[in-house]
């Protein structure tokens, strides 16, 4: 069997060099299409995306904030937070690439408590506070101003940002916190009167912060 | 032609070759540093010929910049290499019991260059990560990219209609199978910077329809990255056009996935969600991540182990299987490969590499002809030499 067919291709060396070059020409003939198939029903969740947009102007990339495809990983990857819950807030369950949703309302309005993490520095403090003005409507502001409404606060026993920032209808209490190469960003933001009501249960939910830190 | 087939068969060709792989190995080695493992394999092992060129961050590049090295391709040498095989058994050997360790151990080398061949043709990777306690039926291609318009209005099951990225070429017009809809491409971008302007901030954007106009989202196109673990930010914008016209631009990138409302392109009473993500590969089953362990040795935090407990349920539920998958134990299931390789997540997620190779079995039966060849071929001088030592002894 086999001699008859070493025969067969000693006699036609061509039709062996022309089957080889057939197969190695098939590499090339991988061209992809369109294509339409069914699949099971999707559950199709719509929620609204966080972006931490570090504002700047549309030319510029340099302070224009990524969303990367591993950023949620990242958030997951940064590790957990565990806090008490002060009197008064509701905690709900956390979504997205939150780490915690709060809540708190009284008679005069209320106001939302999230806590979200970012790989780097996100475009830096002065940027990130910028930002919280904009969503209440406060111009922007320059780093000589940032004394007048932020100040140096330990957080799980490393040092972050106390912002404080007053605006005529909406305001924000937070605090941003480079831990282990991400920011964390800790806010309040609501109706004036609720937010700046609970100021007090804000730096106490602060001072609860526990990392869930495995590498100390 | 007789002359052509003498020099295909010759041994000097087989050193030639043999020497010119060692050569490729070494390029490859050096390129591997500047552009990583799965650009190199495709530069130098996956092609016919490749240009080494001297890498812009060695020493004295300023002078040596002009430095560039052709070279033979994997697929070239391989090629070559396997009609120098078979030629030479066509001509210079000839088959005879004695000989027949040779042979097998040249049929399992013959059958081992065909399996990378097939290999490389055939063999699609995917990952599939999966979440502890959840379930999911699809995997992603993490170097290829998809755009889809998906129909949900069936109660049943859902459509999709998936173009691949290679035809988004700007200014290209690509009918979408088996819908009303064409796309026409303004632009594609194989990496991008997404962000987002300040609110209220006007955004020049080609884009008419979507989330590029609500969010404010500024597209800045950067070098594609072919780093290891490194996903590009594939962006297009596309143009969809109905049986009438245009229905509008949208901007669409594998950013803006499931944490996004839903882009959609509507015509008349028909819906469409319109999205560039990683190009997916859905299968007739759910595989569902009972447990995942990460061990690591006590005190430390090396890791000696990663499994996970799976459970596959398959539409027929006869296929149902139950599995432990760890390293260098995948599952084989349906044609397909699950390996363990990687994890997310706080240890709460794991995620599979996906390897459907029609030819996965051809190298470990190449492996074993060549063994067997060997052994053959060895026995047989060995028992040669004995009976010729017993003999001159009893002379």
């Amino acid at each position: 069997m086999i001699q008859a067919l070493q025969q067969l291709l000693s006699h036609h060396p061509t039709l062996a060099l022309i089957t080889m070059a057939t197969a190695l020409c098939l590499s090339g003939c991988d061209q992809a299409q369109p294509v339409s198939y069914q699949i099971p029903k999707e559950p199709r969740s719509i929620t609204t995306p966080t972006m931490p947009a570090a504002p700047a102007p549309a030319a510029s990339t340099s302070g224009n904030m990524q969303i990367l495809p591993g950023m949620e990983q990242a958030a997951a990857a940064a590790g957990e937070v565990s806090y008490s819950v002060p009197v008064g807030w509701i905690e709900l369950p956390p979504s997205g690439i939150r780490k915690g949703t709060l809540r708190v309302t009284s008679e005069v309005g209320s106001a939302e408590i999230t806590i979200l993490t970012f790989p780097g520095n996100v475009g830096g403090s002065l940027a990130n506070i910028n930002r919280w003005r904009g969503q209440i409507g406060l111009a922007a502001a320059t780093a000589t101003d940032l004394p007048a409404y932020t100040e140096d606060y330990q957080i799980a026993g490393h040092r972050g940002l106390y912002v404080r920032l007053e605006g005529s209808k909406q305001s924000i209490l937070g605090a941003l916190l480079p831990f282990h190469g991400n920011t964390w960003f800790f806010k309040m933001l609501g109706d004036s009167p609720t937010v700046l009501a609970n100021e007090d249960a804000m730096r106490e939910f602060l001072d609860s912060i526990q990392f869930d830190d495995h590498s100390h | 032609m007789k002359v052509l087939f003498q020099w295909f068969a010759s041994l000097r060709l087989t050193v030639v070759l043999l020497s010119l792989s060692m050569v490729l190995i070494f390029f490859g080695t050096l390129a591997q540093v500047e552009t990583g493992i799965w650009k190199t394999q495709q530069d130098y092992f996956e092609s016919f010929i490749v240009i080494w060129a001297y890498p812009e961050t060695w020493l004295w590049q300023q002078q040596l910049f002009w430095l560039h090295i052709p070279l033979p391709g994997g697929y070239l040498l391989g090629g070559l290499l396997l009609i120098n095989l078979i030629a030479a058994h066509l001509t210079r050997f000839t088959f005879t019991a004695p000989k027949i360790g040779i042979f097998l151990i040249h049929f399992g080398l013959i059958l081992l260059l065909v399996s990378e061949l097939l290999t490389d043709i055939l063999a699609v990777e995917s990952q599939m990560p999966v979440d502890e306690g959840s379930r999911s039926n699809y995997s992603q291609a993490y170097r290829s990219n998809e755009l889809v318009l998906i129909d949900r209005t069936h109660s049943d099951f859902d459509t999709v209609h998936s173009i691949p990225v290679a035809l988004l070429k700007p200014g290209k017009t690509t009918p979408v199978p088996d819908s009303p809809l064409s796309v026409r491409t303004l632009h594609y971008y194989p990496n991008a910077h997404i962000g987002r302007t300040q609110d209220g901030m006007p955004v020049n954007s080609p884009a008419t329809m979507g989330v590029a106009l609500k969010m404010g989202i500024v597209v800045t196109p950067t070098a594609e990255s072919h780093a290891e673990n490194q996903i590009n930010t594939a962006t297009a914008y596309v143009e969809v056009l109905g049986p009438e016209g245009s229905l509008g631009t949208w901007l669409v990138s594998n950013v803006i996935d499931e944490r996004f409302p839903p882009q959609i392109v509507t015509l008349g009473p028909q819906r469409w969600e319109i999205a560039l993500r990683l190009k997916r590969h859905y299968y007739p089953f759910e595989v569902e991540l009972i447990d995942f362990s990460h061990d690591k040795y006590p005190g430390t935090e090396i890791p000696f182990n990663f499994s996970s407990e799976v459970m596959v349920h398959h539409q027929d539920r006869s296929k149902d299987q139950k599995a432990l998958i760890y390293m260098n134990h995948p599952l084989r299931y349906e044609g397909l490969t699950f390996y363990q390789a990687s994890f997310a997540n706080d240890d709460r997620t794991s995620i599979f590499q996906i390897v459907r190779n029609p030819g996965w079995v051809l190298p470990y039966i190449s492996v074993l002809l060549m063994g067997l060849g060997m052994l053959l071929q060895f026995g047989m001088h060995f028992f040669k030499f004995l009976s010729q030592r017993s003999r001159s002894i009893q002379a």
